[in-house]
């Protein structure tokens, strides 16, 4: 059985190992013209792709905004409802624009995969706000610098409460 | 259902699930064996928006195939002569030959996907460190066949030439039981065949500049031994007596030892004669009267080599055959050229850099410009990409 000094150095252990990797060192970035477009208004979302010889990115586009066009070769792009898909080959920018509804909040999430070197990860999340009006049920009030790094700490959180509260029960 | 029956049922379905993973490239959508861009692409997009008819390992196989091997099946020939065509990469390997297994990492070969290795590589703590984590799947003469096939491989190497029996009845029993395994065949220790070797395992690999840059490095070292011997009358040659593990055991013309003296310039009077390792009469030594005299170290990864930095081990086993009977007359005994060097830098893969240690001791004039203790060390550093010092650890020579 771990006791709690043990669940507590594996949560610090756990923090240490996932927090650089929670920040830096992602070889897709996201960079959007405006987060918060006007109702209807067209923006810009850039990817910027460091070291992907052969891969993949699929981006999900919050509820109500649509996808407009891009400057990626079209037959290496698939969109299906909130996703598109865009197949990597040594690309280093992909741009592609997005029309906003006309209200409406909420993350432009991304994954990317290198088939090439076998790793994948999470693109953090971009929050976008028509006029910059939150619509409660999708933002959550989170900001978006939070909201990227929200999915790991989220798990090692809950991993750590579980550890933590499993601990104290152990002493009662 | 019995459940005796429940586990040899399980492991079918496993082994014909890889069977059935094994057979043409995936994304492949027209069969043609080509996997053109166009296929590529939308292979890729499916997969990344979700529609699983490719698993994660399934695109990375495609991309691999596409990226270098030109989209196409690779046809390689291995060195039994055996053409097998290659449909996806090699991702989940079992390795019998630990010369074959040094030769990936040389080429630098994910070793991640080795999955199991041959009891003695599991052995070898220092040199192959990783191989702890990996499978044990015992030798060619006891292997573990069901732990082979629990394993799932896609690829198996074997031994080429050497141990032919068991290696193909190891081939055999994995051709009939999953016949989407693919077995390679290596030696990866002999010089006529070794240059031939890394460029194919490079190729299989997609290391093919990588495979250039390693065969130009074992290269450069044998044709400087070869170029340097070459042109010595054979009446001038150094006459050597080479002494196996076991004492008063010799090595004959068909040995890989016997090879490797000559190449380095030596002449073995003991070279004639039916058995790869004779015994010779101990007079017959002393007749000889060898002016070079090699003792093997190594015996059971016991002394020295990658095992310790055990000096005083092999400074032993030298003075045991210096007070030999009758030895104190012998040429190379009197001239202090009795040498004493590890299994480890002359029986396997890196036979040429104890290949260039005995062209040194041969012939000290003429390979004065011969480093063999930097090659040695540019092998582990550059190509093994190991952190082994070889000023403080390992013992490979004596004196």
């Amino acid at each position: 059985m771990i006791t709690l000094p043990a669940n507590r150095l594996l949560c610090i252990a756990l923090l240490l190992m996932v927090v650089p990797v929670a920040v830096s060192g992602a070889p897709v970035t996201r960079t959007l013209s405006t987060a918060e477009p006007g109702a209807g208004e067209a923006f810009t979302v850039s990817l910027s792709i460091e070291d992907v010889a052969l891969g993949g990115v699929v981006e999900t586009l919050p509820a109500g905004y649509a996808f407009a066009e891009t400057d990626h070769p079209a037959d290496r792009i698939l969109v299906r409802g909130q996703k598109i898909a865009f197949a990597v080959m040594n690309d280093t920018r992909i741009a592609y624009s997005v029309r906003a509804p006309a209200s409406g909040s909420g993350d432009i999430t991304g994954r990317w995969e290198d088939f090439i070197g076998e790793v994948d990860g999470a693109i953090p999340a971009s929050h976008v706000a028509v006029d910059g009006i939150e619509t409660a049920a999708e933002s959550g009030g989170a900001s978006p610098v939070a909201q990227e790094a929200a999915s790991p700490f989220a798990v090692l959180a809950a991993i750590a409460g579980i550890l933590i509260a499993a601990g104290r029960g152990g002493r009662r | 259902m019995n459940r005796r029956c429940l586990p040899a049922l399980v492991l079918l379905l496993l082994v014909a699930v890889q069977a059935a993973a094994a057979e043409g490239i995936p994304g492949d959508a027209d069969g043609d064996r080509v996997l053109t861009r166009a296929e590529y692409v939308a292979a890729a997009l499916a997969y990344m928006i979700g529609d699983n008819d490719l698993a994660r390992a399934d695109i990375q196989d495609a991309a691999q195939v596409y990226a270098f091997w030109d989209g196409r099946p690779r046809e390689i020939t291995d060195s039994t002569g055996k053409t097998v065509t290659l449909y996806r990469p090699l991702r989940r390997v079992v390795i019998f030959a630990g010369e074959s297994l040094e030769t990936l990492r040389s080429l630098g070969f994910d070793m991640e996907k080795v999955v199991a290795v041959d009891k003695y590589s599991h052995a070898k703590n220092t040199f192959f460190p990783e191989c702890r984590e990996m499978g044990n799947v015992g030798s060619i003469w006891s292997p573990d066949m069901e732990r082979v096939l629990i394993l799932r491989p896609d690829t198996v190497f074997l031994y080429a030439t050497i141990s032919t029996a068991a290696c193909d009845d190891i081939q055999n029993r994995l051709e009939a039981s999953s016949p989407g395994i693919r077995v390679l065949r290596f030696d990866c220790f002999k010089p006529a065949t070794y240059p031939d070797e890394i460029r194919t395992i490079a190729s299989i690999i997609g290391k093919e500049e990588r495979g250039e840059e390693f065969a130009a490095f074992y290269e450069s070292t044998m044709d400087r031994i070869r170029d340097g011997a070459a042109g010595i009358p054979d009446d001038e040659r150094t006459r050597v007596y080479f002494e196996y593990w076991f004492d008063y055991t010799t090595v004959a013309a068909s040995a890989g030892y016997n090879e490797k003296t000559e190449i380095a310039g030596g002449t073995n009077p003991f070279a004639t004669g039916t058995a790869e390792y004779p015994v010779v009469d101990p007079e017959a030594i002393l007749v000889a009267n060898p002016e070079v005299v090699i003792k093997l170290a190594g015996q059971g990864l016991a002394v020295g080599g990658y095992a310790g930095h055990d000096i005083a081990a092999l400074d032993a086993i030298r003075s045991d055959m210096l007070g030999r009977p009758g030895w104190s007359g012998i040429s190379a005994v009197k001239d202090g050229r009795v040498y004493v060097i590890h299994s480890d830098i002359l029986g396997g893969a890196q036979h040429f850099i104890g290949t260039a240690y005995l062209a040194k001791w041969f012939y000290p004039d003429r390979f004065a410009d011969l480093d063999p203790h930097a090659i040695h060390q540019r092998y582990l550093t550059d190509f093994q990409g190991i952190d082994f010092d070889l000023a403080s650890e390992g013992t490979f020579v004596y004196p």
